[in-house]
């Protein structure tokens, strides 16, 4: 649909490859952060807001 | 950062007894409840003129062109923007273990914006708009008051983060802080001269509607996420590392993605590419926050059930998670080719501005201000504020959702467009009732920001049910 508006082959390609390989990484990062958060030393900063008093 | 945390408020537990930063998270609180009320009430208006054309048509300010950019001006800048100042304010200074930098900054702060909505108000109820620029219809004079109005924020917002009494600086501040920062730039360009005509009004169109969402509220209201529902599970968030990423992700991705508002332009078709790519790419900070919420309410569903606070805030995770990803399915030139000029736009824009950004917001004071007043609103109010709220926008969303891809089959199959107009009819009507339900909610919270401030509090309750007395953390 409309690929006459959608620009030149390669440049695309280009596009694609370089921001794809960015989102890919962030991607394999995210993953990895949710299997294995890790954290778990109680001076750990996530522990500041609860460690608040009430 | 001080070594004398008396010097700063602090008690020997740690705790900040703060009666100036009650009144200004207070303050902030009321302002942004009334013009929720007004600016929706002018929306359900502009709902009902879909339907009746000629109800309130006599006097030039009160027809479409000019009621409609209040509605969204005012849900912006005056609601949105001034209720999660105050959320971030109170959450800096709670979170570093400080006071407010200063409490005259944030009035200050909380007169610029209230100034600018009421100008930008009268302005365009006078006709005096400055042209087809989605959400900066505001003469730039006006929005250089609100510009101002956020300055002075950002500062104090840093300053108070400065003087923290902890190492580190919690994540919430980040976000944040980072909001703070940006929505600066975005009104700055949104100002500058040298790119308002041309192709030039368009990127520049792109890049301040869009960011006005993605690098403002949307930091703004996930920095409260990660304060707030720690704080009412008590337990800390699932992954620290994970909402860094999500931050830096949602930094490095969204700014250049609102080119996908106009694929098919004459704009340069590599912008329109990238930002197709980069729409995807969201999806990290997208899924990998919401998820980060989910995990760290693993388990505790029962808590939800019982705590309205709770439940706001994860009907916001919700609304973030799919109104996101709707947002990088709409990104795809296909589905936009649909899409796009439709009524399914606005049923995203308000399953993300609304179903994200508001239900955070409502779950963030009643979380947190009853903390910093003492004072509570009833779980009645709550629940019903709640429940018209969740349906009337689900009724909302929904039916413009399935009305705008109607509409825009019509057009992809070269309907007249007065089919299109016949076919959106009753979806209008149903956008109209979930309009009306989500109006009244406004009005029960309204009343239940009156309970926490002003009025009568109702019987103390635990928020949460880990915040009870003796309850195992």
């Amino acid at each position: 649909m409309h690929q006459h508006l959608t620009g030149p082959f390669w440049g695309i390609a280009a596009i694609v490859l370089i921001a794809g390989a960015i989102t890919v990484a962030c991607f394999a990062a995210m993953v990895w952060m949710l299997v294995r958060p890790g954290e778990r030393r109680r001076d750990h900063p996530k522990y500041l807001v609860i460690d608040e008093e009430r | 950062m001080s070594a004398d945390p008396a010097a700063h408020g602090v008690t020997p537990t740690g705790a900040v007894a703060d009666s100036a930063l009650g009144r200004v998270f207070a303050g902030y609180t009321i302002f942004a409840t009334a013009w929720l009320v007004f600016a929706t009430f002018v929306g359900l208006v502009v709902a009902y003129k879909f339907g009746a054309p000629d109800f309130w048509s006599s006097q030039p300010w009160l027809t479409f062109g000019r009621l409609r950019p209040i509605h969204t001006n005012d849900t912006f800048y005056g609601f949105a923007s001034i209720a999660l100042v105050g959320l971030a304010y109170y959450v800096a200074a709670r979170s570093c273990r400080t006071r407010l930098y200063s409490t005259g900054l944030a009035w200050i702060g909380l007169a610029l914006f209230n100034l600018a909505a009421l100008a930008g108000t009268v302005a365009l109820a006078a006709g005096d708009n400055a042209g087809d620029l989605e959400y900066r219809e505001w003469p730039w004079p006006i929005r250089l008051i609100f510009a101002a109005g956020a300055v002075v924020t950002a500062i104090n917002l840093l300053a108070t983060v400065a003087r923290r009494n902890t190492h580190d600086i919690y994540l919430s501040n980040w976000y944040t802080m980072g909001g703070a920062l940006f929505v600066i730039v975005i009104a700055t360009v949104g100002i500058l001269p040298w790119y308002q005509y041309g192709l030039g009004q368009v990127a520049v169109s792109g890049y301040f509607m869009h960011n006005s969402v993605g690098m403002w509220f949307t930091p703004m209201t996930l920095g409260i996420f990660y304060y707030a529902l720690p704080k009412l599970l008590s337990r800390p968030i699932y992954s620290y590392a994970l909402g860094v990423l999500a931050f830096w992700t949602n930094l490095l991705f969204y700014p250049i993605i609102g080119a996908h508002h106009f694929l098919f332009s004459p704009l340069p078709w590599w912008l329109q590419t990238t930002a197709i790519v980069f729409s995807v790419a969201m999806l990290v900070p997208v899924w990998g926050g919401s998820a980060n919420f989910a995990l760290t309410a693993r388990g505790r569903l029962g808590d939800v059930a019982q705590s309205y606070p709770l439940a706001f805030i994860m009907v916001g995770v919700l609304g973030y998670f799919v109104g996101s990803t709707q947002g990088t399915f709409e990104a795809f030139r296909s589905l936009q080719a649909v899409w796009h000029f439709t009524n399914f736009t606005v049923g995203h824009s308000h399953l993300t501005m609304y179903g994200f950004v508001t239900f955070g917001i409502w779950g963030g004071v009643y979380a947190l201000l009853p903390l910093a007043t003492g004072k509570y609103p009833s779980r009645l109010g709550m629940g019903a504020h709640f429940w018209l709220a969740v349906v009337g926008s689900f009724i909302y969303v929904i039916s413009l959702s399935i009305g705008g891809t109607v509409q825009g089959l019509d057009w992809v199959h070269g309907k007249p467009f007065i089919q299109s107009v016949v076919d959106m009819n009753p979806y209008y009507v149903w956008r109209g009732v979930g309009g009306i339900l989500m109006f009244l909610s406004h009005l029960v919270f309204a009343w239940n920001v009156w309970r926490m401030t002003w009025g009568r509090s109702a019987a103390r309750l635990p928020l949460a049910p880990a915040l009870a007395e003796g309850a195992a953390p």
